[in-house]
């Protein structure tokens, strides 16, 4: 290469020798890598575990992509459209309390702007995403207890974020009580919507989400019955609704913790 | 026999030799840096609007008393709960009131000069270290509209985006000679010239978008909804995402299930037919229709303008200089 073209080079920014090259896009494969191999971990993900092949081939970007957030799935509305996750939350004074607000999380008059209410909404998914059963079944400990062990610390993940949840609540609402649970917000589907048009804030469109406790029979049930949500009202007094369905509210959640303290007993 | 063993040969070294210049010619191509002025004025203000927002509550999402508090956001990366991993964030560790307030005036005042493009070479790394640390410290609260900034910035700050449009080029042109005569400078205010640099940070985020949507076109292939043409009336008929109600749509269904069969191939086929010139317009067309769908109809605005923003890397900088600038 001649001192002009070296120079006109130099000036257009090109790299000025090969290994500079070489360097380069070694830097380049080893970041395409790891932009590459995590969304493809994602979905080669089954119920026996993570594909071996791809598993090898994340081992040495792992942490590089986990430290650049490029680990993600980019699975947007997939692989299906689903339901919404919510975050219904009830705030009283006690027992003796005969008022009782309710809100649900995400909701548009209280977070402003859109922002606002969408990262509320992602915390909603999330507190159901992580969501784990009480457990493990006891037959379960026997039989597999690395399995049993992956069951508490899931558990004990979701636990975390909704006591936190309930933490920012109380500290939001001092010297009130407050309990929390998750809705789900189911869709209808077009035929129905063509032949009986429905609101699609319409209660029956709204299922709570309990808790269900592990049984020896592997199988699970409810903890309790829960009172029918109606997202429509932030607002009610217990003049509104039975004081009984108040307390089946409450009762379900206390249940809920005395579980947890069970479990976090054994597991100390 | 030896003919064609050492036809072979030949072959392999032509092959080889046209790969390694095709390699050269994608990555080592000086570009000009106007596309990515325009990409760090349009990232700079959303993240400056992402900041803002959360300024206004901070404390619901930074500190003892957040949705997700300080000691939960450490253990959801830390092995508390099995898995741990490398998303690390000082912010977990910051308590004071006072100190998170002065932190995030700080990164809205770096975030406002990286999208006003001064000091670029300087503020770019750091909006997008903070932009990073945010990220691992609001585990829970985030979506696509926090990667696509984080991963914006992050190609541009490999790149001279703070040259035009920007306050460095005002200050180049006005500190010109001192420029010429400190290195130093030079590098700090550079020249809207065309460079390696611009285009291997183009190259890297163009090839990440086509990784985006290659893949979340592959998790759609798994599910039904989208191909039995319901997905889009599914995506309408959710209230939470709702800021337009389409649900007019459900009595078209011809209507809505091409727009599904549509949105699934174009995400399925962006990373091949976004390269060649004949379909790229038709790609982005399609890429402006679909994400301005999403920002419109789906209480997405600030996603669906970033995803549209990010399809601009494939403009050609030539295609916006009619008379590009003297080298």
């Amino acid at each position: 290469m001649s001192r002009k073209s070296r120079t006109s080079a130099r000036k257009l920014g090109k790299p000025k020798s090969f290994p500079f090259r070489w360097l380069i896009s070694a830097g380049i494969i080893a970041h395409l890598m790891a932009v590459f191999v995590p969304p493809l971990a994602f979905q080669t993900r089954g119920p026996l575990g993570s594909s071996p092949s791809v598993e090898t081939l994340i081992a040495p970007v792992r942490s590089y992509s986990q430290f650049l957030y490029i680990d993600r799935g980019y699975a947007f509305f997939a692989p299906d459209p689903g339901p919404s996750h919510l975050i219904q939350v009830a705030i009283d004074g006690g027992e003796n309390d005969e008022k009782m607000t309710e809100r649900i999380i995400p909701n548009l008059e209280e977070q402003w702007p859109r922002l606002s209410y969408h990262r509320h909404f992602m915390l909603a998914e999330f507190l159901n995403e992580i969501y784990h059963p009480q457990g493990p079944p006891p037959q379960l400990a026997e039989q597999n207890p690395e399995e049993a062990s992956r069951w508490i610390q899931s558990r004990a993940r979701y636990v975390a974020a909704r006591n936190s949840m309930l933490h920012h609540l109380e500290h939001q609402n001092p010297g009130k009580r407050v309990r929390i649970r998750r809705l789900e917000h189911q869709l209808p589907s077009f035929v129905e919507m063509v032949n009986n048009p429905i609101e699609l804030r319409d209660p029956q469109l709204y299922r709570v989400l309990a808790d269900p406790a592990v049984v020896s029979t592997g199988a699970t049930a409810d903890v309790a019955p829960l009172p029918y949500p109606d997202p429509r009202s932030n607002e009610r007094s217990a003049q509104q609704r039975s004081k009984q369905r108040l307390r089946q509210l409450f009762r379900d959640d206390r249940v809920e913790e005395r579980a947890d303290e069970r479990a976090g007993d054994v597991n100390q | 026999m030896q003919i064609l063993i050492s036809a072979a040969k030949q072959s392999v070294k032509v092959w080889l030799r046209d790969s390694i210049s095709a390699w050269d010619r994608f990555w080592f191509s000086p570009r000009y840096p106007h596309v990515l002025g325009i990409l760090r004025i349009a990232t700079g203000m959303m993240l400056l609007y992402s900041h803002s927002v959360l300024a206004g509550e901070l404390f619901r999402f930074l500190g003892d008393n957040a949705w997700v508090n300080n000691a939960t956001a450490a253990q959801l990366h830390d092995g508390t709960f099995g898995v741990s991993d490398w998303g690390w964030s000082y912010l977990w560790y910051i308590e004071s009131p006072a100190a998170l307030i002065a932190h995030h005036a700080a990164t809205i005042v770096i975030t406002a000069a990286f999208a006003a493009g001064l000091f670029t070479r300087i503020t770019a790394p750091a909006t997008w270290f903070l932009q990073l640390m945010y990220l691992h410290r609001l585990t829970g609260a985030l979506f696509g509209l926090d990667q696509i900034v984080t991963y914006l910035t992050m190609y541009l700050m490999l790149t001279p985006s703070g040259s035009c449009f920007s306050v460095d080029a005002w200050l180049r042109h006005r500190l010109a000679d001192q420029c010429s005569a400190n290195r130093k400078l030079a590098w700090l205010l550079p020249a809207a010239t065309p460079s390696v640099a611009a285009n291997v940070g183009t190259r890297l985020f163009q090839i990440h978008l086509c990784v985006i949507y290659l893949f979340g076109g592959l998790a759609k292939a798994r599910g039904e909804l989208w191909w039995d043409g319901t997905a889009t009336w599914f995506a309408v008929a959710n209230y939470e995402y709702q800021s337009i109600d389409m649900t007019w749509l459900g009595k078209y269904p011809r209507i809505f299930s091409s727009l599904t069969h549509i949105t699934l191939f174009w995400e399925l086929f962006y990373a091949a037919l976004i390269w060649p010139r004949l379909s790229r317009p038709i790609v982005l067309l399609l890429a402006f229709a679909v994400h301005g769908g999403i920002a419109m109809c789906m209480g997405m605005i600030t996603f669906g303008t970033m995803m549209i923003v990010a399809n601009l890397i494939f403009i050609e900088p030539h295609w916006l200089l009619a008379c590009p600038p003297e080298e």
